[in-house]
């Protein structure tokens, strides 16, 4: 294993996490924001899901017409007749009705065999490539981060679910915030008062004493206008499986970090790309229910969040990426699941996207050292994002890479 | 600015993990000296761990296969036991009476920076905790020795990965950089042979314990630091301490968690000199004695186990017993600061990281929690008229500002607001 790039990504964890730009955001502050300078109605607004743990791509499109998937997966391949079906081959997990539903409708763009040249089986390795968006020269900064860059400073231009950075959102000088999530019991009252009071600065702070002071500001600044919205109930998150190797990192509450971001754009939030993620895809053993029921979380919660924000101003703005780190080998392994392995589908999903499927299929036939092949640079569909929904030259954030996979309307 | 109590507060703050109820109140009468003293003063038995009953944490062995009908009662266990490790941790910081030691192991942790999210298993986490008890206060040189047969901290930098045919550089490099000499002190070729020194490791994840297997060692001669032979990693371990840049290093990161990450440890200082014979206890009594300790520039934000665990000792707080452990992991969590869990290698961050206002509501919902489930009695048994005083003794704070002043004082009547609102001050949470 490339320990140097282990080691890459965990400086890139690092420097994020540590240093003044960093800044963990507070619900409050972005409503505080959303009312102050509202993001105009038209503005497109990316949505990053990332899958940890490398999701299983031929059981999330399945060939369903291909013998040789079910010969070199009699475990756990599924049947045909439980299959969503896409088209006259393939089709999707039987858990993913949400995005069936949108693929109906036009919606959904999916991106066959995604990956990078001479893939990395490691999970560090393979997300600081994918995150990085530099899979040869391992940058330290994320994709999104070296936008961020271009970007005037702006807290809220882009912000990540969970206490916790991704690498994805740090730039060479800027990084994306954090909102961390729930379990908040905010004194009302006397006792609210009392603490803006504190919050209030004194002649006799040293530097850190009114930092700290500061930092108690806005606890109970709720805009009054945004307390509706952010009331609203949350769902009940499911219930997911404990599986092997959930180290690689992730959330494992998407449908409550959609539902907040949903809130936050029909609020109006000025932030542009938003980051979610779930863990849990490491499914070395017992694949099947596991992944499933991932899977089911992925597409109900997207749909979910398709459907909160349609009747809202912004509902036609934005566009879901989902991608993974990488796929799993195309033949199961004694424990009823797989080892890591290399390509992967990537969906793109939005009223701009063009629906359908986009790059080839990996042939079942033609494995290279038992996986599939690469047959799409992630990088096409990184280029084409960042022209298409964040409106700038790609070329600069991306060392000049030329593909490009049109899944976006025009205009 | 009283500089008895600012340095009284220092030392119950920064070498320790805060007062007891009374204990600065006399400190303050006994002056900073005996102060010192008694804080540097081994008892021998610490009576206050004798209250902290040991953690039952055990072999597991192997996760069992999917379909053995043993794995749900073995996942079951496995997380019992790493709330348990977390827990009785957490206990001995606020329980124990000799707590430069607890302190001082606390530092170490941060500085071997290894995560149980990686080791998965409770007991190798556990057996790395006590090897950093042991050498806390004791010498680097046999505490690097020791960390080098540490199965945790092996597995954590994939130590296991690495074999004479296929060498793995990552314990290697972060030994020089983040253990022993500190970034830009050696070479990539120093990083390329000292991981040929301490090839030949094997770990067993699942209780730390680590095997010399010949085969995996690459038996050639080695070039570390300009010195040539056939080192392993005892011998290589040894070359790095004595190195005068390991002298430095060590004394900048006690510097950097003691006393100030925003100024840096004077050149030549004595702090640095006291670390010759790479004694630990020697660098830290060096530190405490130092003129520094009265110097107000050098604060410190308390980091949220700090925090907790000085709050827990204020109003003698058990943690294990806390309504309920869930809960308290929970806020931890939230706070972004767990024991066992630091974020990477290198560390937890320091100052300004730990003043986001998101955090800021966190920390006002676990006040309002501790709060709830702690000994007031200490304030309610004092005058109304007394009590902003009273509580500024309890916390062990140096001084009020005017605006901290007026809001304690429109709560004096009720203890548990006082006190909630006095702990959430920006008074208490940097250490000034």
């Amino acid at each position: 294993m490339d320990t140097v790039t282990r080691r890459k990504f965990l400086q890139l964890t690092a420097g994020t996490s540590i240093g003044a730009a960093a800044a963990l955001l507070s619900i409050e502050e972005i409503a505080a924001a959303a009312s102050a300078r509202p993001l105009a109605s038209g503005t497109p607004i990316l949505v990053i899901v990332t899958l940890y743990g490398g999701n299983d791509g031929l059981n999330t499109v399945i060939p369903f017409k291909d013998p040789i998937y079910y010969s070199s997966r009699p475990d756990i391949s599924y049947k045909q007749e439980s299959i969503l079906q896409l088209d006259s081959q393939y089709g999707l997990n039987p858990s993913m009705a949400g995005i069936s539903n949108l693929w109906k409708n036009g919606k959904v763009a999916i991106v066959r065999g995604a990956g990078y040249p001479s893939p990395d089986r490691s999970h560090f390795s393979s997300m600081a490539k994918w995150q990085s968006g530099s899979p040869i020269t391992n940058s330290k900064s994320g994709w999104i981060g070296r936008w961020i860059d271009s970007q005037p400073d702006d807290p809220m231009l882009a912000i990540s679910l969970g206490s916790v950075l991704p690498p994805l959102l740090a730039g060479e000088k800027k990084v994306g915030s954090a909102l961390p999530l729930g379990g908040l019991v905010i004194p009302k009252g006397t006792i609210g008062a009392d603490f803006r009071k504190l919050s209030l600065p004194s002649t006799s702070d040293s530097k850190l004493r009114s930092l700290a002071a500061n930092s108690m500001k806005d606890l109970f600044n709720i805009s009054e206008t945004i307390t509706p919205i952010l009331q609203r109930p949350e769902p009940k998150d499911i219930e997911l499986p404990t599986v092997n190797g959930g180290n690689a990192g992730g959330d494992s509450n998407l449908s409550q970090q959609l539902n907040i971001v949903s809130k936050l754009i029909q609020a109006d939030a000025p932030t542009r790309v938003w980051s979610v993620s779930l863990g849990g895809f490491d499914t070395h053993a017992n694949e099947a229910n596991a992944q499933a029921i991932l899977l089911g979380s992925v597409s109900s919660a997207i749909d979910k969040f398709m459907t909160d924000l349609k009747s809202s101003k912004h509902g036609s703005d934005v566009v879901v990426l989902v991608y993974s780190e990488f796929g799993r080998r195309v033949v199961g392994n004694a424990s009823k699941g797989t080892d890591h392995g290399t390509s992967g589908p990537m969906f793109i999903i939005g009223d701009k996207v063009k629906g359908g499927f986009y790059g080839d299929q990996p042939s079942l036939s033609k494995l290279v050292d038992g996986d599939l092949s690469v047959t799409t640079d992630f990088r096409d569909v990184y280029a084409t994002l960042i022209e298409d929904v964040l409106k700038s030259p790609a070329d600069k954030y991306l060392s000049n890479w030329k593909g490009r996979t049109k899944f976006i309307k025009a205009g | 600015m009283d500089l008895n109590r600012l340095e009284t507060a220092r030392l119950f703050h920064r070498f320790g993990f805060g007062p007891r109820p009374g204990e600065f109140a006399s400190a303050i009468s006994v002056g900073v000296a005996a102060t010192r003293e008694k804080l540097f003063q081994n008892p021998g038995t610490d009576r206050g761990l004798l209250r902290v009953s040991e953690p039952v944490i055990t072999d597991l062995g192997q996760r069992p296969s999917p379909s053995d009908p043993n794995l749900a009662a073995f996942t079951t266990e496995l997380r019992r036991q790493n709330i348990e490790l977390i827990t009785w941790w957490l206990d001995c910081m606020v329980l124990a009476d000799f707590s430069l030691q607890e302190r001082a192991t606390w530092f170490w942790h941060g500085h071997w920076a290894t995560s149980i999210k990686k080791l998965n298993y409770a007991l190798p986490m556990y057996k790395q905790n006590q090897t950093l008890q042991k050498y806390a206060l004791g010498n680097f040189d046999e505490m690097v020795s020791a960390m080098l047969d540490d199965g945790a901290l092996q597995f954590w930098l994939d130590g296991q990965e690495n074999t004479a045919k296929s060498p793995n550089e990552n314990l290697a490099r972060e030994l020089m950089e983040l253990f022993t000499l500190g970034v830009g002190r050696y070479s990539e070729t120093d990083v390329k042979e000292l991981s040929r020194a301490l090839t030949g490791i094997q770990v067993a994840r699942s209780n730390g314990n680590i095997t010399f297997r010949k085969t995996r060692f690459d038996n050639g001669t080695k070039s570390i630091l300009g010195v040539s032979q056939n080192f392993d990693r005892k011998s290589a371990g040894k070359l790095l301490v004595s190195q005068p840049n390991s002298k430095r290093f060590i004394a900048e990161r006690v510097w950097f968690r003691y006393m100030s990450s925003q100024y840096p440890l004077p050149a030549n200082s004595k702090i640095e000199s006291a670390f010759e014979g790479r004694e630990i206890r020697d660098l830290l009594l060096a530190l405490a004695s130092s003129e520094a300790m009265r110097d107000a520039q050098y604060e410190l934000v308390k980091a949220p186990v700090e925090w907790f665990v000085a709050v827990c000792r204020a109003l003698n707080i058990t943690p294990s017993k806390l309504n309920k452990n869930s809960a308290l992991l929970n806020f931890l969590n939230k706070l972004a600061q767990v024991p066992f869990d630091p974020p990477n290698v290198g560390g937890w961050p320091t100052d300004d990281a730990w003043l986001s206002s998101a955090s800021a509501q966190f920390r006002a919902s676990f006040a309002t929690w501790l709060v709830a489930q702690g000994d007031m009695s200490p304030i309610e048994n004092s005058k109304t008229g007394e009590r902003i005083q009273k509580i500024a003794d309890l916390l062990g704070v140096v001084e009020w500002s005017a605006r901290t002043k007026s809001v304690l004082e429109g709560n004096v009547k009720s203890p548990k607001l006082l006190v909630m609102l006095a702990i959430c001050s920006p008074e208490y949470l940097v250490s000034a």
